[in-house]
Formats: structure tokens, C-alpha cells, sequence
């Protein structure tokens, strides 16, 4: 009984030569793949670089929009600081131009001119 | 040939001494800094604006169009090459004294100054004098000293100046309006 497992074990496992072409095929799929033509390597790999190239540039994007809005508003609060400068500086300038106006009108006024 | 060379030293000083002393002059002829350093100094409360020509140009892109008072500033701010005002408040009387303004005062006393306007009011202590800077028949600036007990002002305003622009200045930008006499822009008067 064992003899005769052992025979139809030993059988099928036995050592079976590939067919003759077999080493051929598989140098002529080797080197087709390593030719600088070939088509893009499959699916995964490929999504992957795409993937980071996008990352990046999004990325980049972001950074460009936040500095130029950073900025905006930067020039927009000095913009602001310099019209508050400048109302101020004539405000002043036109209460002083005031206080002589009202002088020179007292001075040209007829009761003032009265003995 | 030691006279020659001697007569030419000479000149070369005489030369040297006259382009110091224009060169002085010109140093010399508009020159607040220092009594207004020294005013603020001793204030209580200090405004300084210092526009030149660039930041008049960058403010006037934000003043609005729709604002009666902004509007007129862009209108007389246009063509000014600079706005500069200082204003010092001192908690009481006799924190600078007459040679601190007359420091000022006697720069402005060039061919180029007229003084248009000085009003005194004795009895509120009040000094207003109104400087206008000529160039042939333009008029290229306005200076305004302002004085009082414990308030002195100094205004410069350094560019083309209309008599429109001065109506617009005087009584404007909040300020309630007191008409100015046309003529008064063009004449020295004085008020005590």
C-alpha cells in the first residue's frame, strides 16, 4: 500500500523539461520591456507619479494665491494709513486757513473798520 | 611767476569762499527741522504727516470719488509734490518762546516768500500767518504758522497751489466754511 503511494507520488513529482521554446520567449519579453519606446508601465505606478506631480503644483498655487493675497492686503492697509495721513494733514492745514480767513474777514468787515 | 601763482590762490579762496557761503545759503534756506525737532521735544501731544510726492500718489488711489471731502482732495493734492504738518500740543503756556518761531519765521524771509496773510488775536492768544512761495507768477508752495498758548502748527505744502485750491482748503474737509475773499489770496493783509 505504501509502495504504491510512494510510486505515484514519486511520479508526479517528477522533474518535467520545459518545451523547447520556453527560454527564448521569456529573453524576447525581457528585452521588450527594457526598450526606451515602451509603453508606460501599468496602472498603479503610473497614477502615482501623476498624483505627486499634481500635489506639487496644486501646492505651489496655494502658496502663489495666499503670498499675492498676504500682500493685497498689506498695500491695502497702508493705502488706507496713508488716505487717514493725508485727510488729517489737510483737515489741519484747512482749520489754520480757516482761522485766517475768518481774521482777514473781520479785518475787512465794516464794524470792525469803525472808529 | 610767484605773483601769478599767488594771484591765482587768491582767487581760488575768494572762488571757494563764495561757493560755501551759497552753498550755505541754499542749505540754510528752508531748513524747519530743527526747532521743530526741538518743539516736539517738549510737546505733549505730537502729529507729524510727512507725504512726498510718491505717498501722495499712492493715498490718492484710495481716497474715494464718492466723498465730497475725498474728491476735493485728490483735486488739490494732484500736482503737490510733498504735504508736511506738524502740530505739537504742550500742557502749558511758554513751552517754546517767540525765538523758537522766529527761528522759523526768518527762513521764509527770501525773495521768493511773500506772507499773505498774519492775523493775531490778542484777546484768544491765536497767531495765523500765511506764507506763499513764487516762482515768477506761480505759485509753488504754502507755508502756514500757526500759533498759541499751548498749540503751535506748521504747515508746508509744497507744489502748485491755485486759488481754487485754497477755497477748497479753507473751510473744507469737515471744517465748516467761511467764505474767503478772492482778493484777500492775492494781497498782504493783516489782521491784529
Amino acid at each position: 500500500m505504501s509502495d504504491k503511494l510512494e510510486q505515484e507520488l514519486k511520479k508526479a513529482l517528477r522533474r518535467v523539461e520545459p518545451p523547447a521554446s520556453f527560454a527564448e520567449r521569456v529573453l524576447a519579453r525581457a528585452a521588450e520591456e527594457e526598450k526606451p519606446g515602451a509603453p508606460l508601465r501599468p496602472w498603479p505606478q503610473w497614477l502615482g507619479m501623476g498624483g505627486l506631480r499634481w500635489a506639487a503644483a496644486s501646492a505651489l498655487c496655494a502658496a502663489l494665491a495666499t503670498s499675492g493675497l498676504v500682500y493685497h492686503h498689506e498695500r491695502q492697509k497702508q493705502g488706507e494709513e496713508a488716505k487717514e495721513q493725508l485727510m488729517l494733514a489737510l483737515r489741519i492745514t484747512s482749520s489754520k486757513l480757516q482761522i485766517a480767513a475768518e481774521g482777514v474777514q473781520q479785518m475787512n468787515s465794516p464794524e470792525e473798520n469803525q472808529p | 611767476m610767484n605773483e601769478i601763482g599767488g594771484v591765482m590762490k587768491r582767487i581760488g579762496t575768494i572762488v571757494a569762499l563764495l561757493l560755501a557761503t551759497q552753498l550755505t545759503a541754499f542749505a540754510q534756506d528752508w531748513d524747519p527741522g530743527g526747532t521743530l525737532k526741538k518743539l516736539s521735544t517738549r510737546a505733549s501731544k505730537t502729529v507729524d504727516v510727512t507725504l512726498d510726492r510718491s505717498m501722495l500718489q499712492f493715498a490718492s488711489g484710495f481716497l474715494d470719488a464718492k466723498d465730497p471731502d475725498q474728491a476735493r482732495a485728490r483735486k488739490v493734492i494732484a500736482d503737490m509734490k510733498g504735504i508736511y504738518v506738524h502740530s505739537f500740543e504742550f500742557d502749558k503756556s511758554g513751552e517754546y518762546t517767540e525765538q523758537d518761531v522766529a527761528a522759523i519765521r526768518d527762513q521764509l524771509k527770501g525773495p521768493e516768500w511773500s506772507r499773505i496773510v498774519n492775523v493775531r488775536s490778542k484777546s484768544e492768544g491765536q497767531n495765523v500767518q500765511v506764507y506763499f512761495r513764487k516762482e515768477g507768477e506761480k505759485f509753488k508752495g504754502l507755508v502756514v504758522i500757526a500759533t498759541e498758548p499751548t498749540e503751535f502748527t506748521f504747515v508746508d505744502l509744497v507744489g502748485p497751489i491755485t486759488p481754487e485750491d485754497l477755497r477748497a482748503l479753507g473751510g473744507q474737509f469737515g471744517i465748516p466754511k467761511v467764505e474767503m475773499d478772492q482778493n484777500s489770496a492775492g494781497k498782504k493783509g493783516e489782521s491784529k
